[in-house]
């Protein structure tokens, strides 16, 4: 992501610099766009089968099948029993010989004929396979548990975004005294601590001290459905709370100091009109790369939350998947994982582009 | 910011406070308030560590899955809860135990099982109108037919087909053909009318009553399987079982929770009449006899970590819970009993003896331990289990000296094994007669080393190959640890490339020896069984054949024992420990028996009065944190508010 921002700042000093000479061959604007989108689509190809493959190697040769087969059908399985698990799971042909994992080099067969690029063919049809423990189609699973993941990481997210802005402009505001210096540090300490702690001990007020809220549960049904999110999502907020104040503030304390700000003042703008309306904006353009590219990523969920609180989203899929070796599920997520993160870095690119008319595409 | 955007703020908080009630009681509304005829619904509240993959009988080989199955499915025979030393069967939905019938002459044997009647599976729209209909002895033929289906992929057909007439050649013909042809008469059964059918068996077999006790020869109606395809949105049958057993499954939230409801139609078998402790008679008697099951709901709340599934129990949202390293201490005092926090709260723990073994074994092709008998015994003499036990397992394990562990025919309580005595002047003394004098090689000079595999995952698991290498090393001779991941120790025992690994053991799949001898029988080396020790003993297998078909008795005892004394003698293991598991329960769930083998809710009995009046006792919520949380926000506000009155920008 942040290779990507700076790449694109790069260009556009550049741009400025020998703008006359190029300004004559400049195409249409939405040209340009549909260029550089179809550009971004290529560079992510690679991007994916490299992911694809490592996730593979770890899966294939680090663990192997057979580990997996004996994880599913536990350990007192017989031989007839893993290999026909394997054979059931594409891992062999109808004689019980397993496929090779990359080339095939046996000699009357086609060289692609292999493990690894069999998948390959499944996911670039986008089909995403069955679970390997369960048989499920993995499309199902991952539909299933977009909404409860969506319930705790939306959330989270937008009021961890507006908590975070808010917090930075009042530190911003307040620069320099105590609480400014108090807020510091304990925005570091926060940072510092594993997001474990917070749900322990998070898990623990709820069901030793408060007794407001379930410390752990979850369900669909309207006001219900506030009543199990309340805790982890303040969790969330609070564990990512330190990171994004610091990292705001730091933005809002270069706008503050700009000359703009001082003419708002000189013009008589109130506290509040300077700080949300000429500051926030300026400001907005640095964070809005950051905030786009998390989007697309929510609907993935969170693997400890979700993992603690017995929320059914993806994140738990995921946490299942890794526990029980369904490799079926761990490959489909992780390459529907990267689907997303590219996608969400494409979408940054284009909306950085958009509300900062300095950055051209080419 | 003005004043009334504060209150407006806490009203805001309060309001959100309201809408969620107070209320932190964590798992879905029970289905029904109450009972059809007007008593309260019971429900029992339990939790699993993750979501059963398949709840076909047939399939399903893992403790959690069988948890759930048998509460849905029933099968034949059952254990009865009260007989435990030894265990015993009893008929379920079989009217009267199989009568075995000896065929004269060809060496196989038949079993006649007669059906109770008006037996009847699960209300279900896999049925015609919904409604379940009557259990015959076709469904058998159906599920022995299933568990020879290679898409079922059943994990014990390569050890029932040695047994059971016709699943072999039923496998491999549906292997060829690609396809399990059900029209396809079956050997294994014959059906002689609708409520009685015979089980044909290769040959005798006397153990196959122990499996018609187990889920995987439950029977399950061919409507299900056929319905529930995960086509038309309609669910995979593993995920959709259906049964005759006391409880239907009546909702899986996957990832949340599993609901199971009582089967109303459910006559199979009712309360025992007696056998409980007489301490319980007041709490009993009154259900002695009655209809079961005796609580109407069962919940499994999916819980994969330990930290909120006990946090749950001590808020008394789950009805029992094991008890967690992580807890242990403040659960279990020193002399093994409860805390007293614990006992204030009205909280019983259990101890209870698991049906297994636990060891490390040898492998006796290789040419150093296998040829060497006395370096056997004195490795098996020096190991300090009892060291181990209090490092490694809060001293809670019982120490093994033999291969069978309570509970099962056979197994002699207080049998001392001599080479088991922990003492190091024996051990040093068998090493010296074993050609090590102190340890040493006489032909290098050099101390004899040895290779102990074990299975690499944790700091504890290092840390135990680290105790194991200190106990042997006693001797004077030299241990290499060589540590796999879990597939690479698997193939090292089916290849024999090992010569000593620790951190095997044996679960009972049923109590007979048999289940446990069989892993010495020199037939099962691998890959035609587990007998990874690679043991082989001419009298040994003898005494298994002959033990293995015979009728429990004096002369089988003897058998046992003999056999019993030959594993002791020969050292192909070193007895380690039998397992032992603790459980709480909470104040308003009595435990009725102590039999490992019988995990079915059915008979489970819960005070829902008590429960509820200590759950409210024991969650109230307090107002003084928001009122803590309110101030600090008043406080911070108030400040910002002060400045941005004085200062600039």
């Amino acid at each position: 992501m942040g290779a990507t921002l700076h790449e694109t700042e790069v260009r556009g000093q550049v741009r400025s610099q020998s703008g006359d000479w190029e300004r004559g061959k400049q195409n249409t604007p939405s040209k340009t766009m549909l260029n550089y989108f179809i550009r971004r689509l290529i560079y992510m190809v690679p991007i994916l089968l490299g992911v694809m493959l490592i996730t593979f190697v770890l899966f294939n040769i680090v663990a192997s099948p057979r580990e997996m087969a004996l994880q599913n059908l536990g350990p007192k399985a017989s031989a007839q029993a893993i290999e026909n698990w394997l054979h059931n799971r594409g891992y062999s042909d109808e004689h019980g010989k397993p496929y090779p994992l990359f080339l095939n080099t046996e000699r009357g067969h086609n060289p692609f004929d292999s493990l690894y690029f069999r998948s390959m063919k499944r996911f670039a049809t986008f089909d995403l396979g069955t679970s390997f423990a369960t048989g499920e189609p993995v499309v199902e699973m991952i539909k299933r548990g977009a909404i409860p993941s969506l319930c705790i990481t939306l959330p989270a997210f937008v009021v961890g975004l507006f908590l975070s802005i808010a917090t930075a402009l009042l530190l911003v505001f307040v620069r320099d005294s105590l609480i400014d210096r108090w807020g510091a540090v304990l925005c570091v300490a926060t940072m510092s601590i594993p997001i474990t702690v917070y749900v322990i001990f998070g898990q623990w007020m709820a069901a030793n001290l408060f007794n407001y809220f379930p410390a752990f549960g979850f369900t669909m049904e309207g006001f219900s459905t506030a009543r199990f999110i309340a805790l982890p999502v303040a969790i969330m907020i609070f564990s990512g709370l330190g990171v994004d104040v610091r990292m705001y503030r730091a933005v809002f304390l270069e706008e503050v100091r700009a000359d703009y700000i001082r003419t708002a003042q000189a013009k008589g703008a109130s506290h509040a009109r300077v700080l949300l309306v000429h500051m926030l904006k300026n400001g907005m353009i640095s964070l809005i790369t950051l905030v786009v590219a998390a989007l697309p990523f929510l609907i993935m969920g969170t693997l400890v939350i979700e993992s603690f609180f017995g929320i059914p989203g993806l994140g738990n899929l995921m946490t299942t998947a890794i526990q029980t070796k369904d490799f079926g599920v761990i490959q489909a997520d992780v390459y529907f994982g990267s689907l997303l993160y590219l996608f969400g870095l494409l979408l940054t690119d284009i909306c950085y582009a958009a509300v900062d008319p300095r950055i051209r595409l080419q | 910011m003005n004043g009334t955007y504060f209150y407006r703020l806490i009203a805001s908080a309060a309001l959100l406070l309201a809408f969620a009630g107070c209320d932190n009681n964590p798992h879905p509304r029970p289905l029904h308030a109450q009972r059809e005829d007007g008593k309260p619904w019971v429900v029992s509240y339990r939790a699993v560590g993750e979501d059963p993959r398949s709840l076909d009988p047939q399939f399903s080989y893992d403790t959690l899955g069988h948890g759930i199955i048998v509460q849905i499915y029933e099968s034949l025979l059952q254990y009865n809860p009260y007989k435990t030393d030894p265990y015993e069967l009893e008929p379920c939905l079989a009217d009267g135990m199989p009568r075995r019938i000896k065929n004269e002459g060809s060496g196989t044997e038949t079993y006649e099982i007669r059906l109770k009647r008006g037996i009847y599976f699960h209300d279900d729209p896999c049925f015609p109108n919904g409604k379940g209909r009557e259990l015959t002895a076709a469904d058998f033929v159906y599920t022995f037919q299933r568990i020879a289906d290679p898409a079922v992929e059943c994990p014990v057909l390569s050890t029932l087909q040695e047994f059971i007439a016709g699943l072999g050649s039923a496998y491999q013909h549906a292997r060829q053909a690609g396809k399990f042809d059900y029209s396809r008469p079956m050997e294994a059964i014959t059906v002689v009318d609708d409520h009685t059918f015979r089980l044909n068996l290769l040959r005798a077999y006397p153990q196959i009553q122990y499996w018609l006790a187990m889920p995987f020869t439950a029977p399950v109606p061919r409507e299900a399987v056929e319905y529930y395809t995960g086509k038309d949105g309609r669910d995979l049958f593993k995920f959709h079982p259906v049964g005759v057993g006391p409880y239907r499954l009546a909702q899986w939230s996957r990832s949340r929770f599993i609901r199971l409801a009582r089967h109303e139609r459910y006559t199979a078998t009712r309360f025992p009449q007696n056998g409980w402790r007489s301490s319980q008679d007041g709490l009993l008697q009154p259900l002695a006899g009655g209809s079961l099951p005796v609580v109407d709901e069962v919940q499994f709340a999916v819980i994969r970590e330990a930290i909120p599934a006990w946090l749950l129990f001590r808020q008394g949202y789950l009805d029992r819970s094991g008890v967690g390293k992580d807890v242990f201490n403040s659960v279990v005092t020193a002399g093994q009993t409860l805390s007293e926090e614990f006992r204030a709260r009205g909280v019983r723990l259990y101890r209870d003896v698991e049906p297994g073994t636990f060891y490390s074994q040898f492998n006796l092709e290789n040419a150093v331990v296998g040829q060497n008998l006395k370096l056997r015994q004195a490795l098996s003499t020096v190991y300090d289990q009892e060291r181990a036990n209090a490092i490694f397992g809060n001293g809670i394990d019982i120490k093994a000296e033999q291969l069978l562990p309570p509970g099962v025919i056979g197994y002699q309580p207080g049998f001392s094994n001599p080479f088991r005595s922990q003492s190091l002047a024996q051990a040093r003394k068998l090493l010296a007669e074993a050609g090590f004098p102190n340890g040493i090689d006489p032909k290098t000079g050099q101390p004899l080393e040895l290779t102990l595999d074990v299975i690499a995952g944790s700091a504890e698991s290092r840390q135990r190959a680290e105790f194991d290498q200190m106990q042997f090393q006693q001797l004077g001779i030299r241990i290499k640890i060589e540590e796999n991941t879990w597939s690479r120790f698997q193939e090292k025992q089916l290849r024999g490339l090992f010569q000593l690994n620790s951190g095997s053991g044996w679960n009972a799949d049923y109590p007979d020896p048999e289940n446990f001898f069989f892993l010495f029988y020199s037939k099962n080396v691998p890959p035609q069984g587990s007998n990874y020790t690679r043991f082989s003993n001419p009298e040994f297998d003898r005494l298994f054949e002959q033990m293995a078909t015979m009728d429990n008795g004096p002369e089988r005892l003897g058998i046992i024992h003999r056999m019993t004394a030959i594993l002791v003698e020969q050292c192909p293991v070193i007895f380690t420990h039998h397992p032992v598991t603790f459980t709480l329960n909470q104040p308003w769930v009595p435990r009725l028996f102590d039999n490992a083998m019988l995990v079915t809710a059915k008979y489970t009995v819960i005070d829902p009065a008590l429960r509820a009046r200590k759950i409210r006792e024991w969650n109230r919520a307090p107002a003084w944190p928001l009122w803590t949380l309110g101030g600090l926000l008043a406080a911070v506000i108030g400040y910002v508010v002060i400045k941005a009155r004085r200062s600039a920008l």
